[in-house]
């Protein structure tokens, strides 16, 4: 018997630009004790159609235009505020993608966990504070009697994630929604985030519908899969046979788009290409002082500890790590965008740590960053236009009257319409908007590039598509990359060698199909066990 | 043949949305009138500002004098037209000087940081403990009393507020992705404070800056009242508004007057400053 049964779901949301069609005509049924997976890029639908039926998609502007929710015969949308409540962490619990903005920092976790079995039951507080430590035990917090007392930023993003789910549990639901809860995880802690919520629901028979973006991750995990796209169900079925043999083009499409091969086209570097960039025993420490007149320094974090390596011309060098390991530190200190305290980094010969702030900016021109997150690296008042020439004009390479041609070219050379040019950034989606940083780093025709995690902010389908421009742009322009990534699908499918950081060292550096076949370093061993497996 | 794609400003941007605000276009309008009419005043004004009639004494408005007279029989239609003359100007000066000096303070120290951002908050800090009053009668004391003095004493203190918001503002965009790729460009400090921080900042410093002109006005009565602004029979919005106070209950007018003029320029200054501060933004709405 189904324990939760959505019927015919439309919600619209109503704005100035007009309707919006979030979810539309959605059905589907949930039985006591399985796993749902709902899949979909952003602006699917997935995370709307969860939050209207427990009441928490704002209303205006959000409106549920037709359908019922039946929870045990009863139906979630008409249900009177008060009834809602009841049901709403009680009986139906949720957990969210961002472990660090949804506990309250200013609680002990305890205190948060008690709240939530408080709100429902009547019960006392010892009570309630021993509900909250056995809930600590069951998610795997060790010495859960201590730390219940804690504050959440004592605890590291999976242990605030296991808090999470802890709170969601305590009150003992039948039903638990899980809103992308390892997206903001590393891999190896997405594993043990998988893994956990594996066994506490086959231990309590729990019913779970997990919402991603990434279908690996629902393969491991899901017994029933719904795929969405633009608001409406594309397909629907149990997970062997989604994924075995997808019947929507849409769904083969999402699959496709998973790199989960190597390399395509053979590397141009050779035994006699030359050395473009060369590191040596770079050193970047991070202090921290108290006092701001008289400085005592606290404490050290090196961030990028004795690393030396070299990338050819031509080469596209991945550097994997989970967050923390100092991968994106060693990049922008390669680039001087923060100093490092000792060691060389020669380009062409060129000893980048030596030049004085005259020749940096000069330098400047031969190596340019591509940024994570294309909402933040654009300045969200400029024109695409003046975004673009800004490089140009700056180091003189083109004036104001002839600028408008380079430009151009460049819109073309990253696949962006001309016309597009008088828009500012917030016009634009994730990808488009990588786009404009891709260009913006290619305007000065630098030598080396070096991507931080150009492509983790985006969904898989245009994460394929912007690989793929990468590919075509740096055999094109005959580019170098550093590319800074935690995603290790997306390092094999794109480089030549890869190189694995830990704790601010340099663990592992191979050539990439050597390192993914037969990894030497325990680290490299456990990362690449961590990667949820398609095939 | 096709032409290329030019870029225009944000500015040219702003203008062309600021135009679609009726709100604000009016407001502006009313300002532009105000300054021209503050301009022409010695020309147009029906009497002398300085014109008594003592056995006439403080009447309501009539068909001779619009706004009434006061106790010594001055017409207070020339008063408000003459006043509007000081307030704009105190109002516009100063917070202009607070402008300059806050913004360019605040970012510079907040985009520096470190020893440098401590330094200059420090003299922030020490400036706001000084007791306002006496700074005034200290300058006054050196220097004299003069209109221009009045000016740069009000926005020399003015500016704090001003510097503290834009320091706050700046902390928050230094370390944006898009300050950090204007670093790998190899723009210098001078072009990303003026090219990508304060255009980034500019809400705030919208919002405050039409706060600003307000308290400066009435500042101005404020030392005034002290003896150190302008003396009568010249006036000014605030001394208008500070003796219609005294003898609100016997000639209300020589209150309303001039707090109607006030408040309709206050009015104005916030609907301009709400709608350039949307139309400087290109992510309000697409139009």
């Amino acid at each position: 018997m189904a324990i939760l049964e959505v019927k015919n779901l439309s919600v619209s949301f109503y704005t100035r630009d007009g309707e919006t069609q979030a979810v539309q005509d959605v059905s589907f049924s949930l039985e006591a004790g399985e796993i749902l997976g709902i899949v979909g890029e952003s602006g699917s639908g997935k995370s709307v159609t969860c939050y209207s039926m427990l009441g928490l998609v704002p209303m205006p502007p959000g409106k549920i235009v037709n359908g019922q929710a039946l929870y045990h015969g009863q139906d979630l949308l008409t249900m009177d505020e008060k009834s809602l409540r009841d049901i709403r962490g009680k009986k139906i619990s949720m957990i969210f993608q961002d472990p660090m903005t949804s506990l309250n920092p200013y609680m002990r976790i305890g205190k948060q966990i008690m709240e939530a079995v408080q709100i429902h039951e009547k019960v006392s507080k010892k009570e309630a504070r021993e509900r909250a430590i056995s809930a600590l035990r069951e998610v795997g917090i060790v010495d859960a009697e201590k730390r219940v007392d804690a504050y959440p930023h004592e605890f590291s993003g999976g242990m605030r994630q296991r808090v999470m789910i802890a709170m969601a549990l305590a009150t003992e639901p039948e039903i638990l929604i899980a809103d992308e809860p390892t997206t903001a995880l590393d891999v190896t802690i997405q594993k043990q985030i998988l893994d956990l919520l594996k066994s506490i629901q086959a231990k309590r028979d729990l019913t779970i519908i997990f919402i991603t973006h990434d279908l690996a991750v629902i393969k491991s995990l899901a017994n029933h899969v719904v795929v969405m796209q633009k608001g409406k169900i594309m397909e629907e079925g149990e997970a062997q046979q989604v994924f075995n043999q997808p019947q929507h083009d849409y769904t083969k499409k999402l699959l496709a788009a998973i790199p989960t091969t190597a390399k395509s086209f053979p590397s141009k570097v050779t035994e006699s290409t030359p050395v473009l960039l060369d590191v040596h025993n770079l050193h970047t420490t991070f202090t921290k002082y108290s006092g701001i007149f008289f400085k005592k320094i606290e404490q050290e974090v090196k961030a990028v500890n004795d690393i030396s390596l070299s990338i050819k011309q031509g080469e596209i060098l991945g550097l994997v790590g989970e967050s923390g390991s100092g991968k994106s530190t060693f990049g922008r200190s390669i680039i001087r965008l923060i100093e490092s305290q000792s060691g060389d980094v020669l380009l062409n010969g060129v000893d980048l740590t030596k030049l004085n702030a005259v020749e940096l900016k000069t330098a400047r021109r031969d190596f340019q960053m591509i940024f994570q997150d294309p909402y933040a690296s654009l300045n969200p008042r400029m024109t695409v236009f003046d975004t673009l020439a800004e490089p140009l004009l700056t180091h003189k390479l083109a004036t104001r009257q002839d600028v408008g041609h380079q430009v151009n070219q460049l819109m073309d050379d990253v696949g962006l319409e001309r016309k597009h040019l008088r828009k500012y950034p917030h016009e634009f989606s994730g990808g488009q908007r990588q786009r404009i940083a891709i260009a913006r780093a290619l305007a000065l025709k630098p030598k080396l590039i070096i991507a931080d995690e150009p492509v983790s902010a985006l969904d898989v389908t245009i994460q394929a598509q912007v690989l793929k421009l990468l590919l075509e742009l740096t055999d094109k322009h005959n580019l170098t990359m550093l590319f800074i990534s935690h995603d290790l699908s997306v390092v094999r499918f794109l480089c030549d060698r890869v190189a694995v950081m830990q704790h601010g060292v340099l663990v592992e550096l191979d050539e990439t199909e050597t390192l993914f076949n037969n990894p030497q370093h325990s680290y490299t061993q456990k990362l690449l066990s961590a990667i949820p497996a398609l095939n | 043949m096709q032409e290329l794609e030019q870029g225009r400003s944000l500015w040219d941007d702003a203008l062309s949305r600021l135009r679609k605000n009726k709100l604000a276009m009016i407001s502006l309008c009313y300002l532009v009138v105000l300054i021209i009419v503050a301009l022409i005043t010695p020309w147009i004004a029906p009497y002398s500002y300085e014109a008594q009639d003592l056995i006439l004494g403080a009447t309501p408005p009539s068909s001779e004098h619009w706004l009434g007279t006061d106790s010594l029989g001055r017409d207070q239609l020339t008063r408000v037209l003459y006043g509007s003359r000081i307030s704009l100007a105190v109002g516009f000066t100063a917070t202009s000087v607070a402008l300059l000096i806050g913004v360019l303070w605040g970012t510079v120290a907040g985009f520096l940081g470190g020893r440098v951002d401590a330094f200059m908050m420090r003299v922030v800090d020490i400036l706001y403990a000084l007791p306002f009053a006496i700074f005034i009668i200290l300058l006054t004391v050196v220097f004299g009393r003069s209109l221009i003095l009045l000016f740069l004493a009000i926005g020399a203190v003015e500016w704090l507020t001003m510097a503290r918001i834009i320091r706050g503002q700046v902390l928050t965009l230094r370390h944006q992705e898009f300050v950090e790729a204007a670093v790998s460009m190899g723009l210098n400090r001078w072009q990303i404070i003026r090219r990508h921080l304060i255009p980034n900042a500019l809400g705030p410093i919208i919002v405050y800056t039409t706060l600003t002109i307000p308290s400066v006005i009435l500042l101005e009565s404020f030392l005034s009242f002290l003896g150190l602004g302008i003396q009568p029979p010249q006036s000014s919005w605030g001394s208008l508004i500070s003796s219609g106070v005294e003898t609100m209950e016997e000639y209300p007018w020589l209150l309303i007057y001039p707090g109607l003029a006030l408040s309709i320029t206050l009015f104005s200054l916030n609907f301009l400053g709400d709608g350039l501060r949307d139309a400087l933004d290109p992510r309000v709405s697409k139009d």
